[in-house]
């Protein structure tokens, strides 16, 4: 254009994050969590043409089950976005969501000693 | 005769004759002068008027470069802390990507695409700095780029994808002068109705035609416009009216700078105007990273084969309670290329389960059974793992399996 340098925008994606949403407003709170698990769903609709962003969801989802705050690890996507493009894909039938697997809760120590004490006595 | 010579007149007319001519030869003399006076008046008239014109068009030209210069360095100033801010706006949506602050994010960064793409305008007016992209992008991308550089994004539909991309030099000017098209069509058409845009290839290349459904063009307006798309007329800063008309000025150098051609003059299918972009073959190339877009049913080929045949197997468990169904994989694994190839190379003898292989399964349940029963605390349900050999679905089975054992314990 000139005889100067044109200099190079590359810090930044050319398609912006509220372009991915197209806008949209973020899922409820209690829809997703960074740890609920999302996987590929066995009845996945083929016909439609997926935005390239949601692919690469649907391609690291192949896998098996994946937490939400990986997903957006993997992408490079804010975590609100990745879980604006979750919910539309489990909602279109491509992805199944489940809450994550709660924690083992552990027995208290006294009653797991008050029963070894009892088979103790009543055995031992 | 001698009669006359007494006559006072007769001496009068002798003596005036002479005066008389004198006079006349005197008059013409004067008048000749003043001929030539005249014609050298009119003469440097006329040269100073060309004189005058030139100046004038000269001032013009300098005030007008005057402008472009002073607007030029004003909108790389501007350009540049746009380009700084966006970074920074990129950088705080990664970080609060999880927090309600997204939201207020999202519409910042929204408006700064805008404020940039005004100053990106000027600047091609002007002469001035664009920017360029390193790497080449997929049409898609350009439009969806586009896209988001206007208000009223949201109207926008894209109908089709494509798997040509631009070459980098052109990402810029395209996406450019496409939000200034997508600009006119939201400007000039109700709020409700959608703009829609298709990416058709053709012969030539790849057009995008982009259609609105608003009040459409006079013939008048489309020859202007003509004008401008084509560069035969360029208006410079000056010629922009008020409020000034961006749109078609950019559009028109950027087009004649780079190589692509849009014009506007047919009707779209909802009565208003088909815009169509022209991308030639010199300003595209394949797509850039292919396999990182594969078609969906590529990848959901082998997630079918491997799931639909299960639920005749696992139906019930032991106790005959309805069986949870299973993803072969673990949790939280993310495939990789090898991975994947395998599970293409060999996904035929998953559905085929022989007496083998369900007895196989079985004793990993079993294994995970006990092992979990074994552990304390529920840690030592991994070791079973490793010591089941036969495939990677019975490895995982049995790490499953341990941990089901695990809750029952």
């Amino acid at each position: 254009m000139t005889d100067e340098p044109e200099l190079e925008l590359e810090a930044t994606e050319l398609v912006r994050p509220y372009v991915i949403t197209n806008g949209r407003e973020l899922p409820g709170d209690n829809t997703f969590t960074m740890i609920t698990l999302v996987a590929v769903s066995d009845e996945a609709p083929r016909a439609r043409v997926l935005d390239p962003e949601k692919l690469r969801v649907m391609e690291l989802c192949a896998g098996g089950f994946l937490a939400v705050a990986e997903i957006a690890a993997h992408t490079g996507l804010p975590m609100g976005v990745v879980k604006i493009l979750l919910s539309d894909l489990v909602e279109d039938g491509y992805l199944l969501a489940r809450a994550p697997v709660p924690r083992a809760q552990l027995v208290e120590r006294e009653l797991l000693e008050e029963v070894l004490h009892g088979l103790r006595a009543r055995f031992g | 005769m001698t009669s006359y010579l007494h006559d006072p007149a007769l001496w009068g007319l002798i003596a005036g004759t002479p005066v008389a001519a004198t006079a006349i030869a005197m008059g013409r003399k004067t008048n000749a002068k003043l001929r030539a006076a005249l014609a050298e008046q009119s003469a440097r008239r006329a040269s100073l008027e060309a004189g005058r014109e030139q100046i004038v068009d000269e001032a013009m030209r300098r005030a007008e470069e005057g402008t472009k210069s002073v607007l030029k360095a004003a909108m790389r100033t501007l350009q540049g802390l746009a380009g700084e801010q966006q970074v920074a706006i990129a950088k705080l949506q990664r970080e609060n990507g999880e927090h309600a602050a997204l939201k207020g994010l999202l519409d910042v960064d929204h408006g700064n695409a805008q404020f940039t793409r005004r100053a990106q305008s000027i600047a091609v007016l002007c002469d001035g700095w664009l920017g360029r992209r390193k790497n080449a992008a997929s049409v898609y991308d350009v439009v969806r780029s586009a896209k988001g550089r206007i208000r009223h994004f949201t109207r926008v539909e894209i109908r089709s994808q494509s798997n040509f991309a631009v070459v980098s030099r052109a990402v810029e000017p395209v996406a450019l002068a496409l939000s200034e098209l997508l600009d006119n069509a939201t400007s000039y058409s109700a709020p409700e109705t959608s703009i829609e845009i298709n990416i058709q290839p053709v012969p030539k290349g790849v057009c995008i035609v982009v259609d609105d459904a608003g009040v459409g063009m006079s013939d008048e307006e489309k020859t202007l416009a003509g004008d401008l798309l084509t560069g035969r007329v360029t208006p410079g800063v000056s010629g922009l009216g008020n409020p000034p008309q961006f749109g078609f000025a950019v559009i028109g150098v950027l087009a004649t700078r780079y190589g692509f051609s849009v014009s506007v003059d047919s009707t779209s299918p909802y009565g208003g105007v088909r815009a169509v972009l022209l991308l030639p073959d010199e300003l595209l190339t394949t797509t850039i990273e292919p396999e990182e877009t594969p078609a969906v049913g590529d990848e959901s080929e082998p997630v079918a084969a491997e799931t639909e045949p299960e639920p005749p197997v696992q139906a019930t468990t032991f106790g005959g309670l309805p069986k949870r169904r299973r993803f072969r994989h673990p949790i939280s694994i993310v495939p990789t290329a090898e991975d994947r190839a395998e599970e293409r190379a060999a996904p035929a003898p998953e559905p085929v389960r022989d007496s083998v292989e369900a007895a196989s399964r079985m004793g990993a349940f079993q294994r995970g059974t006990l092992s979990g029963r074994r552990s304390v605390n529920g840690v030592g349900g991994n070791g079973t793992r490793g010591g089941n050999g036969i495939s990677g679905i019975n490895g995982v089975d049995s790490v499953n399996a341990s941990s089901e054992g695990q809750d029952a314990q």
